[in-house]
């Protein structure tokens, strides 16, 4: 089952600029993680999604998490695709290959896709106490001398 | 340094290994002059990130756009020529118009796009999301990024490249010298693929919501950068960097970053740009593909 929630503090998101040779002043925005743009995700939205972990695919350039989510009003489950940043981005954000396996049961928060397919970003998980998890670093002071 | 100066240094450091002696007289040998070297150096091994630009699970940073182009800017803004600074802020301006249509999601992508997984000079040592290494020998210290980006910086006396034999790359030709524990690294030839600005290198800051970005600087493809590498404390390391631009800047800019020890992993682990690419790009607009079969 599928709810909108409201979205306090939406997401410090970092892109980077790299410029395609010889276009002069034409420029793609890529996220920090690299390869394109997270444009396509709708940050002022988010969606709760409530399921079963489908498979956790810990894949370069991008982590995904396979959710079979809740049908709504006992309707059949549908698969989305919820993609994370890379790799080396999520170790260093404490998760490792095996932080979800298929089966788990979990609640994530998501910015869908623009475009209306059943896919999204990543914004966190809710635990079963009902805390968020796994928040965004902006949610955090840098920590600097 | 002038290439007579390094001759001169060279020289003096020739002299200094020959009266080296051991602790019974003997004259030391290259092997105890080499460990002797070391033992000088500071030890920075470990793996580090910019302050405010630790990732998270979703592609994003501490620092929000603000405070990164306002830290960046803390010894104040790039002094640039009147000429030089109506063209910037016409080019930023444009970046910035880019920059709300992607946080609004009406960008396309720019046919040429390419993986960014390379950085270069100076945009490794401001803003970029690789964590990296920094490996001191007393002949050359690497610095070695996540993205598998390498800065060389030879320490061993010897000037820059011949002028004949350098040629513009992302990173440079690097040499430096210690002095004490802060590492001086003197940079040239950077160029950055064509784009924006003067023809070399540019600084951008990412942070705040969506896709938001700022230029902060483009700078002429005569740049020179010196940094002073330093240890704050245990786990904080500094890089102040003075940029040096006459065709762009009427004075020297300084700049300055600050890198902390990544906690949560204590192994270099690389980004991987070749792997399976799930967001093609169909009909303008990036999307996601389903997961390959099993």
């Amino acid at each position: 089952m599928t709810e909108k929630i409201s979205s306090p503090g939406a997401r410090t998101r970092v892109r980077m600029i790299k410029f395609a040779a010889g276009v002069g002043l034409a420029m793609v925005l890529n996220t920090a993680a690299a390869h394109h743009s997270f444009a396509i995700f709708d940050a002022k939205k988010s969606v709760t999604l409530h399921g079963v972990v489908k498979q956790f695919l810990w894949t370069n350039p991008h982590v995904f998490i396979q959710l079979m989510a809740d049908g709504e009003a006992g309707a059949a489950a549908t698969e989305w695709s919820i993609e994370m940043s890379s790799p080396e981005h999520l170790v260093r954000a404490g998760w490792k290959p095996g932080t979800l396996k298929s089966g788990d049961p979990v609640t994530l928060v998501i910015h869908p896709v623009r475009n209306g397919i059943k896919g999204g970003q990543f914004v966190s998980r809710i635990a079963a106490d009902g805390t968020q998890i796994d928040l965004p670093s902006t949610t955090q002071a840098p920590e600097s001398k | 340094m002038t290439a007579p100066a390094v001759l001169v240094k060279a020289a003096l450091m020739g002299c200094a290994l020959l009266l080296t002696v051991t602790a019974t007289g003997e004259a030391a040998t290259p092997a105890e002059e080499r460990a002797h070297a070391f033992e000088r150096l500071p030890n920075w091994t470990g793996q580090w990130e910019i302050v405010g630009v630790t990732p998270d699970a979703q592609g994003g940073y501490v620092q929000s756009l603000d405070e990164v182009v306002k830290e960046m800017r803390k010894w104040g803004p790039p002094p640039y020529k009147p000429d030089v600074k109506a063209a910037f802020e016409k080019t930023a301006a444009e970046v910035k118009r880019r920059s709300d249509a992607a946080a609004n999601g009406t960008d396309a992508p720019t046919p040429g796009l390419r993986p960014a997984c390379s950085f270069g000079v100076p945009m490794l040592m401001l803003f970029s999301p690789l964590m990296f290494e920094v490996l001191t020998t007393p002949e050359e210290t690497a610095m070695i990024f996540s993205g598998r980006e390498i800065r060389h910086i030879y320490t061993d006396g010897r000037p820059h490249t011949a002028k004949e034999d350098l040629w513009p790359t992302s990173w440079g030709d690097s040499i430096g010298h210690w002095e004490g524990q802060t590492l001086v690294i003197d940079t040239i030839e950077v160029s950055n693929p064509p784009g924006l600005g003067g023809g070399g290198p540019v600084i951008i800051a990412g942070g705040g919501d969506n896709d938001a970005v700022a230029l902060v600087a483009a700078l002429s493809p005569d740049v020179h950068f010196i940094e002073r590498i330093r240890m704050v404390d245990p786990n904080h390391l500094e890089d102040r960097m003075t940029i040096i631009d006459p065709k762009s800047f009427t004075a020297p800019w300084h700049i300055s970053r600050q890198y902390s020890r990544v906690t949560r992993i204590h192994r270099m682990v690389h980004e991987d740009c070749e792997g399976e690419e799930r967001n093609p790009v169909v009909g303008g607009r990036f999307t996601i593909a389903p997961p390959p079969k099993q």
